[in-house]
C-alpha cells in the first residue's frame, strides 16, 4: 500500500497467489518488482535504506550514454506509484526466512524513521534541525539528522538520522512540525510477509580501500573511492558547483584513476570487478565534458569494456585530456612538500618507469556482495549461487559483479523465475 | 626484428628453480612500480617475466638487470599473481652462474643432491692426495700441531693454487657475461664511461642498494654481517699467511688477527643464523630457497663452524683435531671451488653488473 | 440531484505546506467558482491527513463528484492518496511550483496559482472519461524465434510460467552455435575443466514440454498486427498461421566477413577463424605450433568497432583443448587486452596454469604463410618491440556480426526488422531498459541484442520472455507497457477529417500506424506507448486522447487571464515534459529555486505531442512568449519516447518561419533541453527566458 506501510500479511491464501517477496530495493529489486507487478503479480519490496534506489541514486551518470540515473529511476518510481500490485518497506531488515519454496513466511524488522507516514515533505525539520550529520564525501555539506536523500528521493518523506539525532534533548522539529510527523520515541516494529516465492537482490558493497595498504587511503584525504568520487560529481551537477578535492578545497589539475584496486589481485579480490574500468572511462570523459581544467589519467591492467561500450575507450582515446597509461600502480606516497600525491608505476607500453605527482586519486575499487541472507548458498567469493537448494532467487550484483543495465536485465529474467510455480 | 623460438625447457627450468607459477603473470608491471632499485628507462622485473614465460633464454644471460635486484621480495610482497619476480630473478641468476661458469660439470654437480657424494668426494681426493705425496698423511704424535699434518708453506701453496685456478676459469665465464651484456644492452647514447670502479665499491661497502628495499630489513643486516665478516676472514688469512712465513706461527689467542679472526666467525654465523630463520620461516617475503642455496649456506656454515672447533682443538689438544682440520680443509675447497657456480657467484657477477651497469648509466 | 451526463466538479485546496502563506486561499476559491460554475469547493489545511482526506471523500459522495481538481502538492507525491474510485482526479501543483518558488503573498504569485486552478479546472471540463483499448481477439501465445541458446533458454522460460510457446527455427536442428561446438567453457560448479556441450537436456525438455511447439526448416513470412494478436504467417510449415500475444527475436549471429580478414592471413589453409578451428579439431590433427590472434575484425574502426565479448575465453577455451589434443603443441596468444570480466579471471588463471600457453599483447604487423610456416610479425609486443614469431597454424578470433532481424518479416511501414541502433544491433538505448526495442511486444534476445556469450545469452533469452509475459498482461488489462505503464488511455483518430498526409505514421517512434496504399493510417492502439507524438504530428488535429488532447490543452491555454500591455505583466506559456523537466521542475520547488511568477506551467507527455495550434492559441490569446523544457535529443538521447525532442527541434525550425510572417520576434518560440537532476539549470533557464521576454516586449497580440 505504498507510502503507509499499513499493509498486513496475506493469510491463509491459496498459496499460489502469495506474494513474490524481492529483498532489496535498488535498480534490480526495483526492476524485477515492477515487471512483475506488470505482468499481474502481487509483489512486496523491502529495502533497508530509508529510501528506494540503492547505490545508483546517489549516481551521477551512467555509461555509456553519461546520463542520469534518476531518469530510469524516476520513471520506475511512476511505475511503483500506478501500480496497486506493489508494496513496499523501506528501513526494513530481514530477520528471518522460515517455510520452503512456494511457502516462505519472512519476518522483517522495520527501524523508525523517527518521522512518520505524515509527512508532508515541507522541510520544516530540517529548516530548524541543529545538528548536522557528519560530513561524507559527496553528501551536500551541512545536511541535517533531519534529512531527504534528495530532491528525487522515494518514497518523498523526511527522516531522522538516528545517529545524530539528540531525540527529546532538542527537539525543535517536534514544535515546528504541523502534521505531528515527528515521532523521536518511536521503536523499531516487526512484520511478517508470507511469501510465495523470494527473489534475493541486495547488491554490492565497495571493497575495503583502507586495506590496500599501499595505496594510504587512509592517510591521503584526497585518495578517494570510485564511489566517493562518483557521489562527489553528483553533489557537484546538483548543486551546480566547482568540483574540488577534499584535502584543500582547491580544485585539481590533474586526477589519476587507479584501475583493479583490489580486484584481479589474490591479495584482494581475485576475481575482475567487471564495471570499474567503464565506471573510470566514464569518470573521465565526464571531467573532460564539464570540467576544462582537469586532466584525467587512467592506469590500468587491460582494458575490459564490453560489445558496444568499447565506444567509450575510443572517446577516451581521442581526448587530449585524458590518457591512458598500461600499468598497475604499484604505490601512492605523499608528495614534496606535503603537495599532491605521487603515483610509481612503469609505463609498459613507453618502457619507462614514472614517479609522477597528481592533485586527487581516484581508486577503481572492486566490488564485494553483501553480507549473506540466511539459508543461501555462497561461491568462494561471498556472491550467492544462480541456484539455491531453497528456491530462492538472488539476482544481478550479488550474484557477481555486474554494471547497471546487465543488472536489470538478470533481474528481468529472475522476474520470469519468480513467475515459474 | 628478433625471431621469438620459445624454449620450454628453460622455462620449466626457471619455473621449478623458482617454484613461482610464472606463467600466471599477466603482465601487471606491479613488480617493476613498487620496486625500488629498478631503473626508469625499461626497469625490471616485469619484462624479465614475460622473457621467462616465453623462455627467451638468450634475453635472460646477459641481463644486467637481473643484477641489479637485491632480492628485497617486494615485488613478490605485492604481487596481484602471486608469481614471484623476486624468486624467478633469483632463478635466471642461478642459471646464470651455470651458463657461464667452466667447467660445466663442476655446475652440475652442485645444483642436484643426487651428485652431492661426488661434489664432496672431489676436495676430499684431492686434499687426500696432496698429503699423500707429502707424505703427511697420518695423525702425528704429540701436541697438535696442524703444520705437521699439512706443512704450512704446501697448504698455502696449493691452495693458493687452486683459488687462483679456479677464479682464472671464473674470470672467462665473466668475460662472456660482459660481452652478452653489451649485445642485450649496449650503451645508450651518451655511451660507456670509464669503468667506475669506486663508486661501486662504494656502493657495495655502504650497502646502499639494500636500504631501498622495503620489505627486508633483517636481510641487509644479514648480509652486512656475512659481507664484513668474509672481508675480516680473508684479511686474516692473509696476515696468517704472512705470519706463517715471517713469524711464529700459530698466533696466540691474545694475538688482535686472532681476536679478529674470531670475531670474523661470530658475525658470520650471526648473519647465518638470520638468513636460515628468514628462509625457513619468512618465505613469502624471501621466496624460495633452491637446493643449491641450501648447499652453499650449509658449506659456509661447516667451514666457519669446523675453524672455531679446529682452533679450539688446538687449544685443548683435542683427540679429534686433524680430523676436524681435515674436514675444515675439505670446507674451505669445497666452498673455493664451488664459489663460481653458486650463490656466491655473485660477488664475480654483480661486481661486473654493477660496473657495467653504472658504466652505462644505468641506475 | 445532478441530472445524467452531466458532470459535478469539485476543487479541494490544501493551505498546508507554505500554500496558505503564499497564496489567500479565499481567493483563490473566489476565483475558481467564477470560472466554474457550480463548482464544490473544500480547504483544508492538511489535505493529505486521515481528517482532510475524510472531508474530501465525504464531499466527493455527498455531491456525487466525477471531476476532481486536488490543488495542493505535485502529483508526483501522495500519489494512491488523492485517487478515488470513479473520480476523474486532476493535481494543481501549487505547492513545488507556486507556493515554494514564488514570492509569498505577492499578487502575482495569487494570479499564478489562480492561473494555473482556472487551467486544470478547463482541463477537466473538456477531457473524458477513458476507456481502455483491448484488442477484440487475445492471445496469450508467444511466438520465439531462433532455437539458440537464447532462444531455448526464453523457449523454456515462458513455458514454464504457464505460456503457451511457439519455437520456430530456420535450420533443421535446435541449438544454434552451442550445439555446432567442440566444448564450452566450465561452469560454477565444475570450474576446472573444460564442460561437454550440454545442450541436449535443455533441448529434451523443450521437445516434450506440452507448452512448447517447435518448427523446424520454417521461417517466418509475415507478422502483423498488434500485441495481443500477431498474426504470424510460416513458410514451410504444417501449421500456415498463427496468433500470439508477443514475440521474442532470439535469431543470434555470425561470424565477421573472413574476406576482410585477408591482411591477417586469411584465406591460406594454415589460417582459421575461431568457429572453423572448432569444427577443425573434432576432424583434423592438430599442428604443433598454434598461434591465436585476438581482436581480428573488432575494435577496429575499419572493421568492427565493437568488443565481440566472447572471443578472448573463446579463444582461450580452445588453446585450453588444443593442448588436451595434442600434448606436444605450444600456444601462442597475441591479444590486445584479455577480456576476461567478473569470474572468467579464473578461467583465465586456469589457463595461464598449463605452461605451454605463452601470451602476449601485440599489434599485428602481419601474417604471410611460408609453405612450411605461418610467419606472423607483431609490433609493440611485450617481447620486444617488434618480433616475429612462425606458426603451423594460426586461429583468428573473428568477432560477432548480428543476424538481421528482418527475417522477422513484420508488416509495420517503418520496417521488417527492429530497429538497430548501433552496430547493427538491435539494442535497447535505454540503460535501465534494456529491452526497449521501439516495436511493442517484439524483444531482441541473445546475440542479436548485443554481443555477449553463452550465459549471458540464456539469461537474455529468460529477460525477454519475461518482457513479452508482461506485456501480453498488461494488453489484457488494456494498459500500455513502459514507460507509462499503467496508462488506460489511447490515440483516437476523428477519421472523417484526415487528409491522409502520413505525418502521424512516419513520426509515431513505434510504428503504432500501418497505411493503406492511399496513406490512411491504420491505427493499432496495442502498440501505442501513449507518448501522443502523433498528436504534434497532425496539422488537421484529429488525434487525441480521452484525457489529452487539442481541446483539453486549447482550453487550458485559454483559462488562463492575460493582463492588457500596459500592465507589464508578461505571461509566459511553458510547456514541460512530464518525463524529466517535471520532475527537476518539482526538485526545484524542494530547493525553494526561486523563479519567475509570470510563468504558466502545462505538462505534456513529451515535447513531441505538442501540437502547433496550441502554439497559435496562445500567440492570439496574448501570451508574450512560449518556451518548451524536455528531455536532451542527440546522438545520447534521454527522450524517453526517441525522438520527441528532436521532432520539437525541427518542427521548431517551421515555427519560426510562421512567426516572421505574422511579424512576431521568433525569439518568443524557444526550446530548451534538461537532465532531470538540473533543477538549478531549470531555474536559471525560466527566469533567463523571462527576462529575455521582458526586454522584447509584450506580444502585439495582446490587445486584439
Amino acid at each position: 500500500m505504498g507510502d503507509d506501510q499499513t499493509r498486513n500479511t496475506i493469510s491463509e491464501t491459496d498459496t499460489l497467489n502469495l506474494p513474490i517477496l524481492i529483498i532489496g530495493g535498488g535498480i534490480s529489486g526495483i526492476t524485477s518488482a515492477v515487471e512483475l507487478a506488470e505482468a499481474g503479480q502481487e509483489v512486496v519490496l523491502i529495502e533497508k535504506e530509508n529510501y528506494l534506489g540503492g547505490n545508483v541514486s546517489h549516481f551521477n551518470n551512467y555509461f555509456p550514454k553519461l546520463c542520469p540515473p534518476s531518469c530510469g529511476l524516476e520513471i520506475n518510481y511512476q511505475r511503483i506509484r500506478s501500480n496497486p500490485r506493489i508494496s513496499y518497506y523501506t528501513g526494513a531488515s530481514l530477520k528471518n526466512i522460515c517455510g520452503t519454496d512456494g511457502d516462505f513466511m519472512v519476518n522483517i524488522q522495520l527501524k523508525p524513521r523517527l518521522i512518520n507516514n505524515s509527512c508532508t515533505s515541507c522541510g520544516k525539520c530540517a529548516e530548524v534541525c541543529p545538528e548536522e550529520r557528519p560530513a561524507k564525501l559527496g553528501r551536500t555539506a551541512g545536511e541535517k539528522a533531519a534529512f531527504i536523500n534528495n530532491g528525487l528521493a522515494f518514497p518523498m518523506k523526511y527522516c531522522i538520522d538516528p545517529e545524530v539525532c539528540k531525540r527529546e534533548a532538542c527537539a525543535r522539529c517536534l514544535e515546528v512540525c504541523d502534521y505531528n510527523a515527528i515521532q523521536l520515541d518511536a521503536s523499531p516494529a516487526e512484520v511478517g510477509i508470507q511469501a510465495g516465492k523470494i527473489i534475493v537482490a541486495t547488491g554490492w558493497n565497495l571493497y575495503n580501500a583502507t586495506l590496500i595498504e599501499n595505496y594510504r587511503y587512509s592517510e591521503e584525504s584526497d585518495v578517494v573511492t570510485n564511489v566517493e568520487f562518483e557521489r562527489m560529481l553528483a553533489a557537484c551537477t546538483r548543486e551546480k558547483i566547482k568540483l574540488t578535492r577534499p584535502s584543500d578545497g582547491l580544485t585539481p589539475r590533474r586526477i589519476a584513476f587507479v584501475q583493479c584496486a583490489g580486484s584481479r589481485d589474490i591479495n584482494h579480490l581475485p576475481y575482475c570487478s567487471a564495471v570499474c574500468c567503464s565506471a573510470s572511462l566514464k569518470h573521465a570523459l565526464t571531467l573532460e565534458a564539464e570540467y576544462p581544467e582537469i586532466d584525467a589519467e587512467i592506469f590500468y591492467i587491460d582494458m575490459r569494456l564490453s560489445g558496444r561500450n568499447e565506444k567509450l575507450l575510443k572517446q577516451a582515446e581521442e581526448k587530449e585530456r585524458i590518457t591512458l597509461t598500461k600499468g598497475k600502480v604499484g604505490r601512492i606516497l605523499p608528495g614534496d612538500e606535503e603537495k599532491g600525491l605521487v603515483l610509481e608505476v612503469e609505463d609498459i607500453s613507453s618502457g619507462c618507469k614514472r614517479k609522477d605527482t597528481y592533485d586527487m586519486v581516484v581508486l577503481a575499487m572492486g566490488l564485494t556482495p553483501t553480507p549473506v541472507a540466511a539459508g543461501l548458498k555462497v561461491n568462494e567469493y561471498g556472491f550467492y549461487l544462480p541456484d539455491q537448494p531453497s528456491g530462492m532467487i538472488p539476482t544481478a550484483s550479488c550474484k557477481r559483479p555486474m554494471d547497471v543495465s546487465s543488472s536489470v536485465k538478470d533481474a528481468t529474467a529472475s522476474a520470469l523465475k519468480a513467475m515459474q510455480r | 626484428m628478433s625471431t621469438i623460438n620459445p624454449d620450454l625447457g628453460f622455462k620449466r627450468k626457471l619455473t621449478r628453480l623458482s617454484g613461482s607459477q610464472l606463467n600466471q603473470c599477466m603482465q601487471c608491471g606491479n613488480c617493476s612500480a613498487v620496486c625500488s632499485l629498478a631503473p626508469t628507462e625499461r626497469p625490471f622485473p616485469r619484462k624479465e617475466m614475460i622473457w621467462s614465460g616465453w623462455g627467451l633464454k638468450d634475453k635472460l644471460m646477459g641481463n644486467v638487470d637481473i643484477w641489479l635486484c637485491h632480492q628485497c621480495g617486494d615485488c613478490s610482497t605485492y604481487c596481484p599473481r602471486d608469481v614471484k619476480p623476486a624468486d624467478v630473478i633469483s632463478a635466471i641468476r642461478q642459471t646464470s652462474y651455470q651458463h657461464y661458469a667452466r667447467p660445466l660439470f663442476l655446475g652440475k654437480l652442485v645444483s642436484n643432491p643426487v651428485w652431492l657424494p661426488l661434489a664432496i668426494a672431489i676436495p676430499v681426493v684431492v686434499i687426500i692426495a696432496i698429503l699423500f705425496l707429502a707424505g703427511t698423511f697420518k695423525i702425528p704424535p704429540g701436541p697438535v700441531d696442524y703444520s705437521a699434518f699439512f706443512p704450512h708453506g704446501l697448504l698455502n701453496g696449493t691452495f693458493s693454487a687452486i683459488t687462483l685456478f679456479f677464479y682464472l676459469l671464473a674470470s672467462f665465464g665473466i668475460g662472456r657475461f660482459w660481452k652478452d651484456m653489451k649485445i642485450q644492452t649496449p650503451p645508450g647514447e651518451a655511451g660507456r664511461k670509464r669503468l667506475p670502479v669506486f663508486r661501486v665499491l662504494r656502493e657495495i661497502l655502504s650497502h646502499s642498494n639494500f636500504s631501498g628495499c622495503g620489505s627486508r630489513t633483517p636481510g641487509k643486516v644479514a648480509h652486512l654481517l656475512l659481507f664484513f665478516g668474509f672481508t675480516l676472514l680473508i684479511m686474516v688469512t692473509l696476515y696468517a699467511i704472512w705470519a706463517t712465513v715471517t713469524h711464529h706461527y700459530p698466533l696466540p689467542i691474545t694475538n688482535p688477527f686472532k681476536i679478529l679472526g674470531n670475531l670474523a666467525s661470530v658475525m658470520i654465523f650471526s648473519g647465518l643464523g638470520i638468513m636460515t630463520w628468514q628462509r625457513l620461516f619468512n618465505k613469502s617475503v624471501f621466496g624460495k630457497s633452491a637446493y643449491t642455496d641450501w648447499l652453499i649456506l650449509a658449506a659456509i656454515a661447516l667451514l666457519t663452524l669446523s675453524g672455531t672447533l679446529v682452533q679450539l682443538a688446538r687449544f685443548g689438544d683435542w683427540s679429534i683435531a686433524y680430523h676436524l682440520y681435515f674436514f675444515h680443509l675439505v670446507a674451505v675447497w669445497f666452498v673455493i671451488m664451488y664459489m663460481p657456480f653458486t650463490k656466491l657467484g655473485h660477488i664475480f657477477y654483480r661486481t661486473t653488473a654493477l660496473l657495467y651497469a653504472r658504466s652505462i648509466g644505468r641506475k | 440531484m445532478m441530472e445524467a451526463g452531466e458532470i459535478h466538479m469539485a476543487l479541494a485546496v490544501c493551505s498546508g505546506c507554505d500554500i496558505g502563506q503564499a497564496i489567500d486561499i479565499d481567493k483563490l476559491t473566489d476565483a475558481a467558482s467564477e470560472a466554474k460554475e457550480g463548482l464544490s469547493c473544500i480547504k483544508h489545511n492538511t489535505l493529505c491527513s486521515e481528517a482532510g482526506l475524510a472531508e474530501l471523500k465525504r464531499l466527493v459522495l455527498e455531491k456525487g463528484v466525477d471531476r476532481l481538481a486536488v490543488a495542493a502538492c505535485s502529483p508526483r507525491v501522495m500519489s494512491r492518496e488523492f485517487e478515488m474510485d470513479g473520480v476523474q482526479v486532476e493535481r494543481i501543483n501549487l505547492r513545488e511550483q507556486v507556493a515554494w518558488v514564488m514570492e509569498p503573498g505577492q499578487e502575482d504569485t495569487q494570479m499564478c496559482a489562480e492561473d494555473q486552478t482556472r487551467m486544470v479546472l478547463a482541463k477537466l471540463d473538456t477531457i473524458k472519461d477513458g476507456t481502455p483499448y483491448i484488442p477484440d481477439q487475445l492471445s496469450s501465445d508467444i511466438l520465439v524465434v531462433g532455437g539458440g541458446i537464447a532462444g531455448l533458454s526464453s523457449a523454456l522460460g515462458g513455458a514454464r510460467a504457464g505460456y503457451r510457446v511457439h519455437l520456430v527455427e530456420r535450420s533443421a536442428r535446435l541449438g544454434g552455435y552451442a550445439g555446432r561446438i567442440y566444448k564450452m567453457l566450465p561452469d560454477s560448479e565444475n570450474a576446472a575443466t573444460l564442460k561437454e556441450p550440454d545442450l541436449h537436456d535443455t533441448v529434451k525438455e523443450l521437445e516434450e514440454h506440452p507448452g512448447v511447439e517447435v518448427y523446424l526448416e520454417t521461417s517466418i513470412k509475415s507478422i502483423s498486427g498488434e500485441p495481443g494478436n500477431f498474426i504470424v504467417s510460416l513458410e514451410n510449415s504444417r501449421v500456415s498461421e498463427l496468433q500470439v500475444g508477443a514475440v521474442v527475436s532470439a535469431t543470434g549471429w555470425k561470424p565477421y566477413n573472413t574476406e576482410k580478414l585477408a591482411p591477417l592471413g586469411y584465406g591460406s589453409e594454415r589460417v582459421k577463424t575461431l568457429e572453423e578451428f572448432e569444427q577443425f579439431v573434432q576432424k583434423e590433427q592438430i599442428p604443433d605450433r598454434i598461434l591465436f590472434i585476438l581482436c581480428a575484425g573488432s575494435r577496429d574502426e575499419n572493421h568492427l568497432a565493437y568488443c565481440s565479448s566472447y572471443c578472448c575465453s573463446a579463444a582461450l577455451k580452445q588453446a585450453l583443448y588444443v593442448r588436451e589434443l595434442n600434448p606436444h603443441a605450444e600456444v601462442y596468444i597475441i591479444y590486445r587486452d584479455i577480456r576476461t570480466t567478473g569470474f572468467q579471471e579464473e578461467f583465465y588463471k586456469m589457463v595461464q596454469a598449463d605452461d605451454a600457453i605463452l601470451m602476449t599483447k601485440g599489434v599485428i604487423e602481419s601474417v604471410s604463410d611460408q609453405g612450411d610456416a605461418v610467419k606472423v610479425i607483431v609490433s609493440e609486443s611485450l617481447l620486444d618491440d617488434r618480433v616475429c614469431i612462425n606458426a603451423d597454424l594460426v586461429v583468428l578470433a573473428t568477432g560477432m556480426v548480428p543476424n538481421t532481424t528482418s527475417d522477422l518479416q513484420l508488416q509495420y511501414r517503418l520496417g521488417k526488422g527492429l530497429p538497430e541502433i548501433e552496430y547493427d544491433f538491435s539494442d535497447s538505448h535505454f540503460i535501465c531498459f534494456p529491452y526497449e526495442t521501439r516495436r511493442t511486444g517484439i524483444f531482441a534476445a541473445g546475440t542479436v541484442r548485443a554481443p555477449m556469450d553463452m550465459e549471458l545469452s540464456r539469461e537474455d533469452g529468460a529477460g525477454a520472455m519475461m518482457k513479452a509475459i508482461q506485456c501480453i498482461e498488461s494488453v489484457k488489462r488494456g494498459e500500455a507497457v513502459h514507460p507509462r505503464a499503467g496508462d488506460i488511455s489511447w490515440p483516437e483518430l476523428y477519421m472523417e477529417r484526415c487528409t491522409d498526409c502520413k505525418r502521424c505514421t512516419e513520426e509515431c517512434p513505434f510504428g503504432s500506424y500501418d497505411e493503406t496504399e492511399k496513406g490512411t493510417p491504420l491505427p493499432n492502439p496495442a502498440r501505442c506507448r501513449r507518448c501522443g507524438i502523433c498528436i504534434g504530428s497532425c496539422p488537421e488535429r484529429v488525434i487525441g486522447f480521452a484525457d489529452f488532447n487539442i481541446n483539453s490543452v486549447s482550453a487550458m491555454i485559454k483559462a488562463v487571464h492575460v493582463p492588457d500591455e500596459f500592465e507589464e505583466k508578461p505571461r509566459i506559456l511553458v510547456f514541460v515534459c512530464e518525463n524529466d523537466a517535471y520532475p527537476a521542475l518539482d526538485t526545484a520547488g524542494i530547493n525553494r529555486l526561486q523563479y519567475s511568477p509570470f510563468v504558466r506551467i502545462i505538462p505534456v507527455r513529451c515535447l513531441g505531442s505538442i501540437n502547433k495550434v496550441w502554439i497559435s492559441d496562445a500567440l492570439s490569446h496574448g501570451y508574450d512568449g512560449i518556451l518548451q523544457i524536455g528531455c536532451k535529443p542527440g546522438d545520447d538521447y534521454q527522450c524517453h519516447f526517441i525522438h520527441g525532442s528532436e521532432l520539437t527541434e525541427q518542427r521548431g525550425v517551421n515555427l519560426k518561419e510562421t512567426l516572421e510572417t505574422m511579424m512576431l520576434e521568433p525569439e518568443r518560440i524557444q526550446t530548451r533541453f534538461v537532465e532531470i537532476t538540473e533543477h538549478r539549470e531549470i531555474q536559471e533557464i525560466i527566469n533567463e527566458y523571462v527576462e529575455e521576454m521582458e526586454l522584447i516586449g509584450p506580444n502585439p497580440f495582446k490587445s486584439m
